[in-house]
């Protein structure tokens, strides 16, 4: 199986990034997608990045450090990361292994999320000013 | 020559006894032997005829009972079943959830939390923060007399899992009773917003909704200044 056929997309509108996971996510894609993801914020200087796992029905605790961790590497980047619509299954399996994802920003929705990225650079646009 | 006759005439009615017997062992009860003769065999007879009367009255009775006994553990599985039914809906009945406001969930809950409730309780609150979008659930805990380490730590998960939803849990109204059994139990609450009343848990709220209007219409006002080219 070849992992290029299988890349996920990542779009950028404006400022952000949106990335909609829609396949079952195994390790060696989610690596590839974290290094994908970082390397996709330096190159278009994005100020947020939305990532939508509503399609997932399973997290493991492998995907689940890699969410947290990918969060906390683009804090360094100097953006924030949103993830958005998660199943309450998920949630519920991810406090089961006490994956309480700490400075992980979450929203209900898309919407939600890019209101909350919006509200957040926007403050940062006025404490400049 | 008649004693030829008397062993023949015998061997006739041993026949016609074991005829008896045979056909009772297959399930014929109403079979009897019922002989006129008076000879040295009437009282065999006799007595035979009334062990299958005594075995006939034996069986129908073990039957009856045997059917009562059916009957009875039929209904017992039928008030089994309706014992879970009941319970299973009293659980979903013990966690409702409401929304009674814009954006606004409350879930109060009254009674002793167990394990399975709280576990019931967290399901409904999350599909039902899911489904309705709601940002903000108030749990309120008013109602609950007493609570042990592994419901604490229930609650305590309800609330990171909304988190991870997106949404923001407050716990209101926990009796001193709890208070102190928290804090005994060294369960750090401090990460989670609690109120002292459903009524503080809900201007709370309120004032929360009020902020995020706020941030929209800025963000809506300003984000087209900040585009000049």
């Amino acid at each position: 199986m070849d992992f290029h056929e299988k890349r996920i997309p990542i779009i950028k509108i404006h400022d952000y990034l949106i990335v909609s996971i829609q396949v079952d996510m195994h390790d060696k894609l989610a690596i590839q997608l974290q290094s994908q993801i970082l390397e996709e914020i330096a190159r278009t200087r994005a100020k947020g990045v939305l990532i939508d796992i509503s399609v997932l029905e399973m997290v493991d605790s492998f995907i689940g450090r890699m969410l947290s961790g990918m969060a906390s590497m683009a804090a360094i980047m100097d953006t924030s990361v949103v993830i958005v619509g998660m199943q309450p299954a998920v949630a519920i399996t991810l406090v089961e292994l006490g994956l309480e994802m700490p400075g992980v920003d979450t929203a209900l929705n898309m919407e939600k999320g890019m209101e909350m990225l919006e509200s957040r650079l926007n403050n940062r646009k006025q404490d400049f000013f | 020559m008649s004693e030829i006759l008397n062993v023949q005439k015998a061997k006739e009615r041993i026949d016609r006894i074991e005829d008896i017997l045979a056909s009772v062992a297959a399930g014929d009860l109403d079979a009897r032997i019922q002989s006129d003769i008076e000879d040295d065999f009437t009282g065999i007879e006799a007595a035979i005829d009334l062990l299958i009367n005594d075995l006939t009255e034996e069986l129908r009775q073990r039957e009856k009972m045997q059917k009562e006994l059916e009957n009875k553990l039929s209904k017992i599985q039928e008030q089994q079943k309706t014992i879970l039914q009941q319970q299973e809906d009293l659980l979903e009945l013990s966690s409702p959830v409401s929304k009674v406001w814009d954006n606004i969930l409350i879930l109060p809950v009254i009674g002793t939390l167990d394990s399975q409730r709280t576990q019931v309780m967290m399901e409904n609150l999350l599909q039902k923060i899911v489904d309705t979008g709601c940002t903000i659930s108030i749990l309120d805990i008013t109602g609950v007399p007493t609570v042990d380490t592994q419901v604490a730590n229930h609650l305590l998960k309800t609330v990171t899992a909304a988190r991870l939803l997106g949404a923001e849990c407050i716990i209101s109204g926990i009796s001193p009773a709890i208070a102190q059994t928290i804090v005994h139990l060294g369960i750090d609450l401090s990460a989670i917003r609690t109120k002292a009343t459903l009524q503080d848990a809900m201007i709370f709220a309120m004032k929360q909704n009020k902020r995020a209007d706020e941030i929209r219409t800025l963000s809506h006002i300003v984000i087209p200044n900040e585009k000049p080219d």
